[in-house]
């Protein structure tokens, strides 16, 4: 299951790389120059992308043409302000290194370094 | 039926008085671990104790109401209780309405739990998979997840596998040492499953807006469940490395945010207390108050949940 994810992952980093749209060929004849990997299981990837809606496709002629649904930059921007949003819109359980701050902590915090730096004075002071 | 009423005033005084006497032992994240078994432990009394209450009422109701309500007649009235009264229409409706609705409510809360739990896990796989797939891997760190944005930000999401995700701001601000000690912080968070204990309380303060051990408990849960990942962080990188990671990330960023992260994990109140480490004595004496909170909370449902277990089939028995 963790190497399928990893594949998932490689093509999409791919299909970004590329400025335009991509075939499965395309992306085959990239991945099997660096590993060994079988065509069907770079098709059925990029199917699976395509249905979970990372990919969209347009048919041309017998083959299909796969673009990325958002840049990079977009999923990014979205995820950060899904991280962000602490318990409004998303419900995802994550765990910040530290939590978004309004106006009264940030004080508090500000008092606590002030504090330190005075401590830190006086014990050079020593 | 007098068991009964004991049981739910057991419920009522935990989830009223709990949360004011543990929010004063934990307040200053002395054994953080006590701490969340603590309050932990006050939550599954409660709930225990409500269910147990209920169920009697409910069992009593289902075998015949004339002896239920001429039962609790009698635990309010005493001797004094005439057959009139308690064999009266009017009462009789009002005991079955409270045993009715006492169910609905538990079906509409565990219903409204479970669906938040589920959506819960559905919204953390969803982000762990878009930042797998977004991000680039950090060399070196494996699980941890880099994301283009400004903003120093880091947090871990859940799941198998797990991932840390940083942003590039982030590692613009840490220097080497603190974003191990940041590593560290996350990677206890997963490997501890802190998220089973922040998601559990998040879904019950959900449920129960206005009870206070629910709705000041989940805040006080991830409090101590990120002192906890401190404290791993402490013992990989030291003291000092984790303040200074604190105070860089904490002041980096000034994010106008919801009521929750407010109270959720005061960053100020963690620095605190890495500053300001308890004495031996004051460890000992805080360890051993909230070991006996916990102690006590525990024994007293286990007994309660006994004794009304029995007492509920004596009353089935005698009809």
């Amino acid at each position: 299951m963790r190497g399928f994810g990893d594949l998932e992952q490689v093509i999409m980093q791919r299909v970004w790389d590329h400025d335009g749209p991509v075939t499965v060929r395309d992306l085959f004849d990239e991945l099997a120059a660096e590993r060994a990997i079988a065509y069907t299981t770079v098709m059925t990837t990029m199917d699976n992308l395509h249905r979970k809606g990372w990919l969209s496709r347009e048919k041309e002629g017998k083959a299909y043409r796969y673009t990325a649904t958002s840049s990079r930059a977009e999923y990014s921007a979205r995820l950060m302000q899904e991280a962000l949003a602490d318990g409004g819109n998303t419900e995802a359980v994550l765990s910040h290194f530290v939590a978004q701050m309004d106006g009264a902590e940030s004080e508090a915090l500000r008092a606590v370094v002030d504090r330190l730096a005075d401590r830190l004075a006086e014990r050079r002071q020593r | 039926m007098k068991a009964a009423l004991l049981v739910f005033v057991y419920a009522v005084a935990v989830a009223w008085l709990a949360p004011w006497l543990l929010a004063r032992l934990t307040a200053r994240g002395i054994s953080a671990r006590l701490g969340l078994a603590a309050w932990l432990t006050a939550m599954a009394s409660a709930l225990v104790s409500g269910v147990v209450a209920l169920q009697f009422l409910v069992r009593a109701a289902i075998t015949g109401w004339p002896s239920l309500a001429e039962a609790v007649c009698r635990s309010v009235a005493g001797s004094a209780c005439a057959p009139t009264v308690y064999k009266s229409a009017a009462f009789e409706i009002a005991l079955a309405a409270t045993a009715l609705l006492g169910t609905l409510a538990t079906a509409v809360l565990a219903w409204r739990y479970g669906r938040s739990v589920q959506r819960a896990r559905r919204d953390t796989r969803a982000h762990a998979e878009a930042a797998r797939m977004t991000g680039r891997s950090l060399p070196g760190a494996d699980p941890a997840m880099v994301l283009e944005a400004e903003q120093p930000v880091a947090y871990c999401v859940p799941g198998r596998p797990g991932a840390i995700v940083l942003s590039s701001g982030a590692l613009a601000v840490l220097d080497p040492a603190q974003l191990t000690a940041v590593l560290a912080h996350e990677q206890a968070h997963l490997a501890g499953r802190h998220h089973l204990l922040t998601g559990l309380t998040r879904a019950l303060s959900a449920c129960f807006p206005g009870v206070p051990l629910f709705a000041r408990g989940a805040g006080e849960v991830a409090r101590l469940a990120e002192m906890r990942a401190d404290d791993a962080a402490v013992r990989r990188s030291g003291r000092p490395t984790l303040i200074a990671a604190l105070l860089t990330m904490g002041t980096g960023t000034a994010v106008p945010v919801t009521a929750l992260g407010a109270a959720a994990c005061a960053v100020a109140s963690r620095v605190q207390r890495l500053l300001d480490p308890p004495g031996r004595a004051r460890l000992v004496r805080y360890g051993l108050a909230l070991t006996a909170v916990t102690l006590l909370l525990a024994v007293a449902s286990v007994m309660l949940a006994g004794y009304a277990g029995p007492l509920a089939s004596h009353a089935l028995g005698l009809i």
